[in-house]
């Protein structure tokens, strides 16, 4: 209901929920190999969340 | 398939040592496996068809504590899930895995033995349908855009807590012996300023390990990756609140009354783009 609003929007979201989000009809969602609870990296893997949420807004822009 | 035989009689005595106690039993309920090996999962000592000692955890049980029970573990409450025969697999393999890291010194094996059991217990299809929503391409270059970030994560800033039932202060473990509250209330909106120090971060969510969030906050609210993305001209400029709600919650009031005012309210300022990170 965001991108009706005008809102583009990215999900970051573990590939454990990957069949609940895509059957969600998304329009864009980033799927990371981390456990539930951390989905864009391990507690204090900075670099990892960072490449993560980089990856999501790209994702957000091309799209 | 797998088989079940219950009521399985070993004959415990008189041929063992408690010679004095001629009927009593070895009473083993059993799972049969598929390679017909068996799981014992529940033992007792029978005399004259009364139970003569405390019954032993059956192994069912003892899985099933993992959820919600008296050893739950959210990272591990998808052994509920699993049938005693997958969840005898998982340890298994579990242990052995274990083994090879304390040599090797690889410990991805065993992370990813707990990832997929967590992603086997919500793989499939689900019971809901939903219709296909449009896709808005951004307003402006992200070098422009102004971004929000929300989350389900339970985020909330010291001294601003949702207080969810009236309680202030909810421990973690109260929330998770709620869960089924939650799952019937109607989510609360936390806003949470950018710039909050991590030190004022907390986190209460009844469905999710939140040791990790606790840690580091921005394993799943990234508000100091945004910030300095921000900073750096990635983005045009990160929206001064984030958001954050409790995700287990009533679905359909989420879906139909709060998220539509969230949704205006986000319209209202601006923002072009979101980032939702659920957990």
């Amino acid at each position: 209901m965001a991108e009706e609003a005008g809102i583009a929007t990215v999900i970051i979201a573990t590939e454990i929920f990957r069949d609940r989000v895509e059957a969600m009809r998304v329009p864009r969602l980033l799927t990371t190999p981390f456990w539930m609870g951390r989905p864009l990296g391990r507690a204090g893997d900075s670099t990892t969340q960072r490449r993560t949420l980089l990856a999501a807004l790209e994702l957000l822009a091309s799209t | 398939m797998l088989r079940t035989s219950v009521d399985v009689y070993h004959k415990f005595a008189p041929e063992t040592s408690d010679k004095n106690r001629p009927d009593a039993y070895l009473v083993d309920v059993a799972e049969q496996r598929r390679d017909n090996s068996t799981i014992h999962v529940n033992t007792t000592i029978s005399y004259k068809g009364n139970p003569v000692s405390e019954p032993s955890e059956s192994f069912l049980d003892f899985k099933n504590s993992f959820s919600y029970g008296s050893r739950n573990d959210l990272n591990f409450k998808f052994l509920k899930g699993l049938s005693a025969e997958a969840a005898a697999d998982f340890f298994q393999q579990l242990l052995w895995k274990l083994g090879d890291a304390y040599d090797s010194d690889d410990w991805s094996p065993v992370i990813e033995h707990v990832r997929a059991g967590q992603a086997a217990n919500y793989a499939g299809p689900t019971r809901w349908a939903y219709d296909d929503g449009p896709r808005t391409p951004l307003a402006k270059p992200l070098s422009a855009a102004k971004i929000a970030l929300i989350t389900s994560t339970g985020h909330f800033v010291e001294g601003n807590d949702p207080k969810p039932f009236g309680v202030d202060n909810m421990t973690q473990e109260e929330a998770v012996r709620r869960i089924d509250e939650f799952l019937k209330a109607t989510p609360v909106l936390a806003e949470i300023p950018v710039d909050t120090p991590h030190e004022r971060l907390r986190a209460r969510h009844p469905g999710y390990d939140v040791r990790g969030a606790l840690s580091d906050h921005n394993v799943a609210l990234p508000t100091d990756h945004l910030r300095a993305l921000a900073a750096e001209g990635v983005i045009g400029s990160l929206h001064p609140v984030a958001y954050s709600f409790v995700g287990a919650c009533a679905q359909t009031p989420l879906i139909k009354r709060t998220a539509p005012r969230w949704v205006e309210m986000w319209k209202t300022a601006g923002i072009d783009g979101a980032v939702l990170v659920p957990v």
